[in-house]
This record gives structure tokens, C-alpha cells and sequence, in this order.
């Protein structure tokens, strides 16, 4: 080939990458990450969705003289997309768990926006083959509304937000799966409180007990995300009144580097803990720490061991059981026990969230501090605490 | 770069078939392949309106044969539970080439569904498209449609919805409340065009680097006006109130949210902006502010006034396809908006700038998506396979036309002549 064909090819073909990527980039930054209000690699929470056995036989009502093996569900994910080692890999766990225990058959769909959502949905609605229909993320809800009402026959779940029509009623083919995020932040800002307080020293951190002081990083400042800061900065003020809580927004779910340049300010003006919820940011946040020799703590995923490079510096993890919302709901088809019209409101009572100690950690923080948090956890559950939704 | 390879070999075979009468064709056996590249630059810029469709066929063909063997041999490291093919030594293959086009064809033009998403996704490309062919064409290259259009559409969206309570729900409702969306689209829309165009005339700002940054402003805006202050407080999502039914445009096809009034518009756009560029004066003094500023000056046109006016527009458009997007699509603002503004520069630059070229360009854009969208969904193959498909023939597609670009720039091939030969009597 002409050489200087060759090279002007190679131009070409690099730019036309290029502009690939930014098309790429754009998509993601726009929302591409609106419910992914957490973070992760991998997917080491294996305990989430394992504890359902297969129940295959037992399912002579509702769905008629349906098996386990035909009941074939769509999967609907969030605009981040799979591999987000997040939230939607969360919820790709949980299918994966239904199928290995029902040998139940799936289908993935993955909208590249918002507005492929409507599509989606409409299609596996739609086809008539599907037994039920998951919609994994709040910006579906819209959308799923309408279409919900027009295939009153379709069998819907919805994660992390509820639908209802303009009249407040709730949709009656759609099961809803909220989760009280607040309730486990609350948790972990107690734990921070609590070692921030005292002089501790474990893995390649350590705190002083001079100068309480923990920090928050949110991604985009949602209504999700503002639970998440709420229960931390109530939970950080129980352990301690004087508490100095510094919050700050990344303004994105996948920039680690501004992630980093948060935690690091937080940690030079004296943080000792850092709490993300900021998907892919906060992988940042774990750097940063890090190198501050502080502690930090993971949210979504038990990210001491999703993020292992990092499990000497988290202290705990902030888990939101997204896989087992996606498995019972499944369950409950092939069970035929599906329920419409409700909603499942996740908490601490229910192992919906829950402050996961880290691998490194467990067993190795002061018995006053997990018989502080098994206390508060009861006193949650028992409506002793009230835990604030909004900051 | 294999690709890039069999696409000029391609070319060339057309050449000899074709054209027939190029003399050096011998030099070229003699392995002098630099002579033989500016043959066929020369050929490509002298080629015919009918050669250059036939050109475009070819290769689109020869895409599909390339994506086909790269479906074909991706099957082998992919495991499935029903393998397509096996053969011996090299394993089963879990995808079947053919099934993928099948489905993609028949995804995007095989029933009356399919086809108005299809039409959905042209009608919004003709308006980005064509936003970006108009700068094009005044010898600017606007990057900023999506930024203008994030924010048209946000515009359409605000304006919209206190007209519920207004307007009666009817006809008469309708007339009323889309003129309102479009204009409020396009007044936003343009003044983010507007902008990067002063800065470049009074400020000598390059319009690439400054679309290219207001994208991000643009975005940040809307995500901060609705996040904080305007956006639907029933839900957690980061959107704006739905507008009401009224503003909707009706869809032509049930269930679908295509409406063939939109497309009517943008091709009437389309014929529009072609007549205004190609037959007024006042196209033509935008055009020349752009290409060749001092030419303009010197025959009494004000360049950099042009130069505002041809952004301006251009930004208009952007923001109409937001409109439009909110009454036809989404029916509210959302943040994450698709990224078709970015998507109209490949249909822009796929039309060679020509308004009308952009019409068939946004077709094969709209089905190549709507046609992805079901390949996705039916079939095994991962989403990222697809779009590597997408992508091979637009590529292919676009390659003939972007080295024609190259020749007429370095002045290959007979210009007066073609103009000339454009009858088709070359052939």
C-alpha cells in the first residue's frame, strides 16, 4: 500500500477513534451514571443472593402450570451500563444467582440513554414472552408509569424507586424496591465518629483522638445520594456532638481524579475517615487515603474486597443489597407468589443495607466500638433512632 | 487497517471497470503504488454523482462482508449454550454473521413499529446533521450541537409545561403550544451558537476548542437548573416535569413515538437550508465570510457578522432538534441526554455538508441504531460488537467521500471538467 495512504488511513482511523470516544465519554458523563449512586469493583458479595435454594416444584399458583425452567425474565438496566462493578453489576448478580438456583432464562438490555428505557421496556412488555419485567434505576420510573398501566398484564420490579400514577396509587402490576440507604450510612457514620474520637491504629492507618473530624464524597447531588449524606452526618453526631463533618460533591460517578483531590483536601484539613458514594470517584477517594495513611469507607459492594488493593485502608463498607431485590422478586415469580401494587422498603431489619466491616478489620476494631454499632443497629430496627432521610 | 486496504482496492476495481480510460494505468503494474494512489485520488475527485452512489454501495458492502467476518470469528471466543457452527480445529462459533444482519435490516425497516423508530432516530439526526452542514458549509465546525441541544430542549421543556393549564387539550391546543416549543428551542439553542460565533469574529476565538468546552457548560447548566431549582420534585430522577399532553406531538404509528409531522418538518428544513445556501444571496455571503474572510470584506460584506449569523443558525437547528426531542420523544428533559449532536457531525460529514446528502446520511444513522437496538435484544451478541458493527460501515461509507474531500483539497483530478462531465458522460 502507498505509504502515504497508509499513514493518512492511520489518521484517519485515529481520529475517527477519537471522536468515538468523546461521543463515548458525553454519553457517560450526561447520566450515564444517574443511579449508579455507588461504586466498586468486582463483585465479591457473594452472600447477598445466595440464600435462596431452589424451589422449583412449589410453584403451582398465580402463574398457572409455569416451571421454574420457562420462566424467562427481562433485565432493564440503568444508563451506566454493565461493568460498572456497581450498581447494575449488582443487579446482574442477582439474575445470575436466579438462574443458577431456578435455571430460570434472562435476557440483558442495556439503554444507552434515559430515553432507551421507554424502548426497552416497551419491548420486552411488548413480545408477551417475558414472565417479568426488572427495571434497575430511578430515572425508568417515568416511563414506567405509562407503560406499566398500557401492559397491565406484565409483570414489573423496580429498584430504587416506586411507581405511582399521578393519583398517588401505586402501579398494580409493579413491585418496588426502595431501600433505606440512610439506615447503613448512618451505621458506618457512626463507626467513623466513633474511631475519629479515639486514638486507633490498624492496617496502614490510624487515627488521634484530637480534632473529630470525617468527611463525606457524594457523586451527583440526587436525591439518593442526599440519604446517604444524611444518615453519615447523623450517625457521625451521635458518636460524637462536637463532630466536624465535611461534605463535598464530586459532580460525577466516574472521575476518580477529582475523587482523589476531594479526599486528599478533606484529609490534610485533619479527616481521619472518608465515606464515598460516588460509583467509580471513589476509587480516588481509596487512593487518597492511602497515601494520607487514613481510613476510608466503601459503599455499595464490600469494596474491601471488590477494591482489594485497598482493604488496608476500609475500615467498612456501606453494602446496598441491590442483587437480592432482583433475586426475590425473581423468586417470587417462580414461585408464582409475585406481588404487584407493593412495595419492599429495605433496611437494616431487612439486610437490605448493612455496614459491612472490612476483611482486614474484621475482628480487629475495639469490642466498644461494634457493641456501640450492634446498639445503634438495634436501636434503628427498634424506632429508637430516627434516622433523617434529607440533609 | 486491513479494512482501510480492501476499501481502496475496492475503489480501484471500480476504477478500471469504470472509468476505462486512464491512460497510466500501466505505470502502476510497475509497483509504483504512489502513482496509483493519485490516480485514484483524481478518479475519486473526478467521479460522477452515479459513480460515487455506486462507490458508496460497494462499500458499504464490502463493511458488511468485513463486520460479518469479524461477527463470524468474535462467535469462536465467545461461549454459548447453542454454538451456531463448528469446525474442526478452530471450535465453535456462537454467532451466525448472517442471523445479525438479518435482524438488524429487519429491526429497523421490517414492520411499521421498527420502521417509526427508525424514522424517530432520522428525524432528530436531520436536525443535528444538519445544524453541523450549515456551519460546514460557512467553513465552521460547529462540535457544539449537543450542548445546544441539551439546552433547546431544556428550554422546550420549561415553556411547555405551564401551558397544560392554558390551552385547551385539542387541535387548536396543539398548533398553538408546538410553535411555542419550537421557538423556545431555538431562541436557547441559537444563543449558545451565537456565543462560540462572537467570540470567534471579535475575539479570533477557535469555534472548535470553544463548542467543544460550552458542551460541558451547557451540560453542567442543565444539570444544576434542574437538580436545584427546576427539576420535578416527585421524582428522585434529575428531570423536568413531564409536559403536558397537549405539547406531545401524536404518534403516526401506536405505541411508537415517531411522528411523521416532525419528519415532514426536517426535510422541509433540509430543501430549505440547501435553497437558502445554494440559491440566495445572503447563503452565499455566509458561505464566503466563512471560507475566505478577506474575499467577503473586499466585495462589501460584513465576514464577521456572517460569521455569527451562520452559528447562530446553526445553533437554532441544534436547538429545534432538542424540541423536538422533548415534544416528539421524551416528553421531558432528562439528564443524559443521547448523544445525537455528536452523532450529526459523522451525518454531516457522511453528506459531504450537502443539506440534502444529510437526508439518506440520517436514514442509515437511524437504522443502523433502531437496527442495533435489535440485534441487541434478540440476539446473544454483546452490545460493544454491534457497535463496532455500526461503526465498520460508517466508516467504510464515509471513507470514499472523506479521500474525495482530500483530492479536491490537494487539487487532484480536472475540476472544470467534472463540472462539465457531471451529465454523466464520463461513463
Amino acid at each position: 500500500m502507498d505509504r502515504r495512504t497508509f499513514v493518512t488511513s492511520l489518521g484517519v482511523g485515529a481520529t475517527v477513534g477519537l471522536a468515538g470516544c468523546v461521543i463515548d465519554d458525553s454519553g457517560g458523563n450526561g447520566s450515564g451514571n444517574g443511579n449508579g449512586n455507588e461504586s466498586g469493583s468486582g463483585n465479591g458479595n457473594g452472600d447477598g443472593g445466595g440464600n435462596g435454594d431452589g424451589n422449583g416444584d412449589g410453584n403451582e399458583s398465580g402463574n398457572g402450570d409455569t416451571t421454574a425452567e420457562d420462566v424467562n425474565v427481562g433485565m432493564v438496566y440503568s444508563s451506566g451500563g454493565l461493568g460498572d462493578e456497581s450498581f447494575n453489576d449488582m443487579a446482574y448478580n442477582g439474575v445470575e444467582q436466579a438462574e443458577a438456583d431456578f435455571g430460570i432464562s434472562y435476557q440483558n438490555a442495556e439503554p444507552d440513554s434515559p430515553a432507551d428505557m421507554n424502548d426497552y421496556q416497551r419491548e420486552f412488555a411488548g413480545s408477551g414472552e417475558y414472565d417479568l419485567v426488572c427495571c434497575i434505576g430511578f430515572d425508568h420510573v417515568t416511563d414506567l408509569v405509562q407503560n406499566a398501566q398500557e401492559f397491565s398484564d406484565q409483570q414489573f420490579v423496580l429498584v430504587d424507586a416506586v411507581a405511582e400514577t399521578e393519583g398517588g396509587d401505586l402501579v398494580e402490576n409493579v413491585d418496588n424496591y426502595v431501600f433505606r440507604e440512610h439506615e447503613g450510612s448512618f451505621q458506618v457514620g457512626h463507626l467513623a465518629g466513633l474511631l475519629t474520637t479515639m486514638e486507633y491504629d490498624h492496617g496502614a492507618a490510624s487515627t488521634s483522638p484530637d480534632d473529630p473530624h470525617v468527611g463525606f464524597v457524594g457523586g451527583q447531588e440526587t436525591a439518593i445520594i442526599d440519604r446517604f449524606e444524611a444518615g453519615y452526618i447523623a450517625g457521625a453526631e451521635y458518636a460524637n456532638e462536637d463532630i466536624e463533618v465535611s461534605t463535598a460533591y464530586a459532580g460525577s460517578w466516574d472521575d476518580p481524579g477529582t475523587g482523589q483531590e476531594i479526599a486528599t483536601t478533606m484529609y490534610d484539613n485533619g479527616a481521619d475517615i472518608v465515606f464515598h458514594a460516588a460509583g467509580a470517584t471513589g476509587g480516588g477517594v481509596f487512593e487518597a487515603a492511602q497515601s494520607a495513611e487514613r481510613y476510608a469507607i466503601g459503599v455499595d459492594d464490600d469494596q474491601s474486597i471488590s477494591a482489594e488493593g485497598f482493604s488496608d485502608v476500609i475500615v467498612a463498607s456501606m453494602v446496598k443489597r441491590v442483587n437480592t431485590a432482583v433475586y426475590e422478586s425473581i423468586e417470587s415469580v417462580v414461585n408464582g407468589e409475585f406481588e404487584g401494587g407493593s412495595v419492599q422498603d429495605l433496611g437494616l431489619e431487612e439486610d437490605g443495607v448493612e455496614a459491612v466491616i472490612g476483611q482486614d478489620f474484621e475482628g480487629e476494631l475495639p469490642s466498644e466500638v461494634t457493641d456501640a454499632l450492634a446498639e445503634t443497629r438495634e436501636g434503628i430496627i427498634g424506632g429508637d433512632i430516627e434516622v433523617p432521610e434529607e440533609t | 487497517m486491513s479494512s482501510g486496504g480492501r476499501g481502496s482496492d475496492g475503489d480501484r476495481e471500480t476504477e478500471s471497470g469504470g472509468s476505462g480510460g486512464s491512460s497510466d494505468a500501466d505505470r502502476g503494474r510497475g509497483g509504483d503504488w504512489r502513482n496509483r494512489g493519485r490516480q485514484t485520488l483524481a478518479w475519486l475527485v473526478n467521479a460522477s454523482a452515479v459513480q460515487r452512489i455506486a462507490i458508496s454501495l460497494t462499500a458499504l458492502a464490502f463493511a458488511v462482508l468485513v463486520g460479518g467476518a469479524l461477527v463470524f470469528a468474535s462467535g469462536f471466543v465467545a461461549s454459548c449454550r447453542q454454538p451456531v457452527i463448528y469446525i474442526p480445529l478452530l471450535g465453535e462459533s456462537c454467532y451466525n454473521p448472517v442471523e445479525v444482519y438479518w435482524t438488524m435490516l429487519e429491526g429497523s425497516f421490517g414492520s411499521l413499529p421498527n420502521l417509526a423508530r427508525t424514522l424517530q432516530e432520522t428525524t432528530l439526526l436531520l436536525f443535528t446533521g444538519l445544524s453541523v452542514a450549515v456551519a460546514f458549509r460557512a467553513g465552521l465546525f460547529n462540535v457544539g450541537t449537543q450542548g445546544q441541544m441539551v439546552l433547546g430542549a431544556l428550554a422546550t421543556g420549561l415553556a411547555l409545561v405551564p401551558l397544560g393549564s392554558v390551552l385547551p387539550d385539542s387541535v387548536v391546543g396543539m398548533l398553538v403550544a408546538v410553535p411555542i416549543g419550537l421557538v423556545a428551542g431555538a431562541v436557547v439553542g441559537g444563543f449558545w451558537g451565537f456565543i462560540p460565533g462572537a467570540m470567534k469574529s471579535y475575539a479570533d476565538a477557535n469555534e472548535v476548542i470553544t463548542t467543544i468546552m460550552l458542551n460541558f457548560v451547557a451540560t453542567g447548566i442543565a444539570f444544576y437548573l434542574v437538580s436545584e431549582h427546576l427539576g420535578d420534585p416527585g421524582t428522585g430522577s434529575v428531570q423536568t416535569v413531564p409536559v403536558p399532553s397537549v405539547a406531545r406531538l401524536p404518534p403516526t404509528v401506536d405505541g411508537s413515538r415517531f411522528s411523521v409531522l416532525a419528519l415532514v418538518g426536517a426535510l422541509l428544513v433540509a430543501v430549505g437550508i440547501f435553497w437558502l445556501y445554494d440559491r440566495t444571496i445572503l447563503g452565499y455571503e455566509l458561505r464566503t465570510s466563512g471560507l475566505q474572510e478577506s474575499a467577503a470584506e473586499y466585495s462589501g460584506v460584513d465576514a464577521k457578522r456572517n460569521v455569527v449569523t451562520s452559528m447562530t443558525l446553526s445553533g437554532a437547528l441544534g436547538g429545534i432538534a432538542g424540541a423536538i426531542y422533548v415534544m416528539m420523544v421524551h416528553y421531558r428533559w432528562q439528564t443524559g441526554m443521547p448523544s445525537l449532536g455528536f452523532d450529526g457531525i459523522a451525518v454531516s460529514v457522511l453528506a459531504g455538508n450537502n443539506p440534502i446528502g444529510v437526508i439518506p446520511a440520517a436514514l442509515l444513522f437511524g437504522g443502523l441504531k433502531s437496527g442495533s437496538f435489535a440485534v441487541d435484544f434478540a440476539l446473544g451478541v454483546p452490545g460493544e460488537l454491534v457497535v463496532v458493527l455500526r461503526g465498520l460501515i460508517i466508516l467504510f461509507v464515509a471513507m470514499p467521500e472523506f479521500f474525495r474531500m482530500i483530492g479536491t483539497y490537494y487539487d487532484f483530478g480536472d475540476q472544470p471538467e467534472t463540472a462539465a462531465a457531471d451529465g454523466g458522460e464520463r461513463q
